[in-house]
């Protein structure tokens, strides 16, 4: 489904200005096609340096980036001081992302919707609010289906829902295929779904030690029971997304499935060719599996 | 390219800041041109002018999206190509003035030289002019682009920059800007009509050095 375009940093270092200080240096990560990274780092570390350069905005001073996915970047503050309506705006982005004007139309409605602001959609950016804009900004990322996602703080500022809503969302593009780095000062953000964890440390990249990994609280996890034609084994799309898959009696298996990832499953199973029948669909609380 | 060019467009209409140049350009025709003056006098003002116009128009279209919109809009594209966007629709915006002063000027002037004696055909004469209105546009765009981010960024360098180089593209010797008027000056008190193309090929080439000078250090330059 997703691209097989990656984007690899080899060796990177970023330093602004002919003597400026060393923001980073010798940064190697590649990002593979449906990897979810987070970046974590004290402040002023260069994780929002690392992003610009993941989303092509920055050049290195040395080493190499190689790669460019299509890319979408939410910044952490959208400012409002656009002479546009929401969609209006969003059309455009689509437009620049590559969608058709009518395509890009469209997609600005359904996101707009998903993320509640579909009251907004004519409203003029001057006039929306911190949190609305920032549903503009997240949306301009989601609606043309990018290869690459970068998003630096994007959920500061949503409202409850909204950042459900994105986070769903993102874990759904990266069971799509599409790669995703992100910063964020909740650590529980995606916690189930973050494929790696790196830390930036004094302009370094360093892999998080596993013993924290496992620290993270857990959250809700669904379990969906599914049967298959005789026989058949799970289809690898579905074994990928699930943390834990069990065969049941009659042919059926179970899988557990973190809950951001649960629409994803589903799809997948309904998709198979030929389609899976899904059985019952189940919420059970960490630590139950 | 299409879909950056119309929202860079959409970006200079709705937000109105092209005002401020196109009344100044209005008011500098309004000045020095008058109906039934010598044409190519006339149009050789009306391209002069055009110069610090469009490389204000330039600093308009590359300062008019806020760094976060900029950002989202550089992802998706690269930030060299949405950049170059912007200088396309301010130089666009500027030769669009330009043509339409050529027209308006054509119609008001007399087709005479200087001395009043010998004729001036008005077709060949608005050919002129618009050669030397698309070659004082370019000139002005690679003037504005180099005093615009990324280039300069702090407008307290950059705005003085732009005044003093427009005023030096219009006077320094071997600007294809003055090239251009002069040669128009000229042929009006020779009552020739002159055909300003190597001026345009000059600036062009100058506006294309400039322009990926500053789409290159898009992602050079600290945000």
């Amino acid at each position: 489904m997703g691209s097989e375009v990656r984007i690899r940093l080899d060796g990177v270092g970023r330093r602004y200005g002919l003597r400026g200080r060393w923001v980073l240096r010798g940064v190697d990560l590649e990002v593979a096609p449906g990897a979810l990274i987070r970046i974590e780092g004290a402040n002023g570390t260069g994780k929002s340096t690392l992003l610009r350069l993941l989303a092509g905005l920055d050049a290195p001073t040395e080493g190499r980036v190689a790669g460019r996915p299509r890319t979408a970047f939410v910044p952490e503050r959208f400012p409002a001081a656009l002479p546009f309506t929401a969609a209006g705006y969003l059309t455009h982005l689509g437009a620049v992302h590559g969608l058709t004007r009518k395509a890009a139309a469209r997609a600005a409605d359904e996101w707009l919707e998903r993320f509640g602001a579909s009251g907004h959609a004519r409203t003029p950016m001057a006039e929306l609010s911190k949190g609305g804009s920032q549903k503009v900004a997240v949306a301009q990322a989601l609606l043309a289906a990018p290869e690459l996602l970068v998003l630096d703080e994007a959920w500061t500022g949503l409202d409850a829902a909204a950042r459900e809503e994105l986070e769903r969302a993102v874990a759904e593009r990266t069971a799509d295929g599409t790669a995703a780095v992100f910063v964020d000062h909740d650590p529980r953000r995606l916690a189930e779904v973050t494929d790696t964890t790196y830390t930036v440390v004094d302009g370094a990249l360093a892999l998080r030690a596993a013993a924290e990994e496992a620290a993270c609280p857990g959250r809700p996890r669904v379990v969906v029971e599914a049967r298959g034609p005789a026989g058949a084994e799970p289809p690898g799309e579905v074994v990928r997304l699930a943390v834990s898959v069990a065969e049941a009696e009659g042919g059926a298996y179970r899988f557990g499935v973190t809950e951001p990832r649960s629409d994803a499953i589903l799809r997948a199973l309904l998709g198979a060719r030929p389609p899976w029948h899904v059985v019952s669909v189940n919420l059970y609380e960490a630590g139950s599996l | 390219m299409t879909a950056l060019l119309r929202y860079q467009a959409a970006l200079l209409l709705r937000s109105q800041r092209w005002l401020p140049p196109v009344v100044l350009y209005a008011a500098a025709l309004g000045i020095g041109v008058r109906s039934g003056q010598p044409v190519l006098d006339s149009l050789g003002w009306a391209a002069a002018v055009l110069l610090p116009v469009a490389a204000w128009l330039v600093r308009v279209c590359t300062t008019d999206e806020p760094p976060a919109a900029r950002a989202c809009a550089g992802a998706a594209t690269g930030p060299g190509r949405a950049h170059l966007a912007s200088l396309l629709v301010a130089l666009c915006a500027a030769v669009l003035l330009g043509v339409l002063a050529v027209g308006v000027v054509t119609v008001i002037s007399d087709p005479t030289s200087t001395n009043r004696r010998t004729p001036v055909p008005l077709g060949a004469a608005s050919g002129a002019g618009l050669l030397a209105v698309l070659a004082c546009a370019l000139l002005g765009a690679a003037v504005g682009a180099l005093t615009t981010r990324p280039v300069l960024r702090s407008p307290g360098r950059a705005v003085p920059a732009l005044l003093l180089g427009a005023l030096l593209a219009l006077v320094v010797t071997g600007s294809p800007a003055r090239a251009a008027v002069g040669a128009l000056v000229d042929g009006s008190q020779e009552g020739s009509v002159p055909v300003p193309v190597v001026p345009v090929i000059v600036a062009a080439l100058l506006a294309a050095a400039a322009t990926a000078v500053a789409c290159a250090l898009t992602t050079r330059r600290s945000p």
